[in-house]
């Protein structure tokens, strides 16, 4: 849908810039993208994509609102506690920007959802299972997977643009036999910043992929929040990978 | 000598341990390094053992067979999924 009035008000800091404009307003208004997940990480990205325009927005999450969730799930109130995470969101999202159209799965992830074509997948779960899941989906329709991932005081995100990278995906960092690590959010806690911190740079890096500006297929950036400390690493291709260990490229 | 950096949380399980091997024997290996701090730091070692956690050589991840050389710097980064 062209932009009409009202969005060029709304938008006007973007369409300052000359890197993002009227095209790259329009291309975010165009996209579809699907959030996996609606926890501490998907708050912040369901905001910023929301806020930032992008036209049409999948919500996936079967879990429903809980006390423990509100120190760092940032789209909830205490009112909320009891209903569907993704109806929350739905509803705050659309108060936020009623331009956009919010779809709600309020399931876990499975292929039907991802068959959907979405023009990008974002990854806020919190289990190995659902990011190999995603990661497959995207790598077999070539389009662009962002996964972060938080516990404690730290960080990690990676993305891979496979509609230009056939090489290297998240089942070569992962050994996809891996058993789940023994600390997480619910176990071990975390700091909520933490979270959106990560989840503020997945939207970010979302943001670059839809206006053509992400060039690190498959680098990996950490963050040590209790230190203060950034590490920025490149993962390699892993030739037996299930996925991607066949692509010629 | 090659450099030894424990990230996040491991860095407090790490606070006594080396932040360099002098001497590099042949074929060391991240997983021989790994071995090593079992008798010294059992619980850094049994964090390190963990599924998920990934390791380094000069900014990139590498299998933890995967052989060291004089002037590396070797990172260890524990596992995060939580989202």
């Amino acid at each position: 849908m062209p932009l009409n009035d009202d969005d060029f008000m709304r938008y006007s800091r973007h369409l300052l810039m000359d890197d993002i404009g009227e095209v790259g307003q329009q291309r975010l208004s165009d996209a579809r993208v699907l959030i996996v997940g609606l926890g501490g990480l998907g708050c912040p990205v369901a905001l910023y994509l929301a806020a930032a325009g992008v036209g049409q927005i999948g919500l996936c999450d079967p879990d429903h609102v809980d006390i423990t969730n509100l120190q760092r799930q940032v789209l909830y109130r205490t009112d909320d506690c009891g209903r569907l995470k993704v109806d929350c969101a739905k509803q705050a999202l659309e108060a936020l920007n009623p331009g956009i159209v919010v779809s709600v799965f309020p399931r876990e992830i499975g292929s039907e959802i991802l068959a959907d074509r979405y023009d990008l997948v974002v990854d806020c779960t919190d289990n190995l299972e659902a990011r190999q899941i995603m990661n497959r989906a995207c790598y077999s329709q070539e389009i662009p997977f962002v996964s972060a991932a938080a516990v404690v005081w730290e960080g990690q995100l990676v993305a891979f643009d496979f509609g230009h990278f056939r090489s290297l995906c998240f089942d070569c960092i992962i050994d996809h036999n891996s058993a789940e690590p023994m600390m997480n959010c619910a176990n071990s806690g975390v700091v909520g910043p933490v979270l959106g911190i990560m989840g503020s740079m997945q939207a970010t890096t979302v943001i670059r992929l839809l206006l053509g500006y992400f060039e690190q297929h498959g680098e990996m950036t950490r963050y040590d929040g209790k230190r203060g400390q950034w590490l920025s690493i490149h993962c390699n291709r892993n030739l037996d990978c299930p996925t991607c260990g066949s692509a010629s490229d | 000598m090659i450099n030894l950096l424990f990230f996040g949380r491991l860095g407090d399980l790490a606070k006594d341990a080396p932040t360099c091997i002098a001497s590099l024997e042949p074929d060391t290996t991240p997983l021989g390094i790994r071995q090593m701090m079992k008798a010294d730091h059992p619980e850094l070692s049994k964090a390190l053992s963990e599924p998920q956690v990934l390791v380094s050589v000069n900014k990139m991840i590498v299998k933890w067979d995967e052989p060291l050389f004089e002037g590396d710097e070797l990172a260890f980064l524990p596992p995060v999924t939580g989202g």
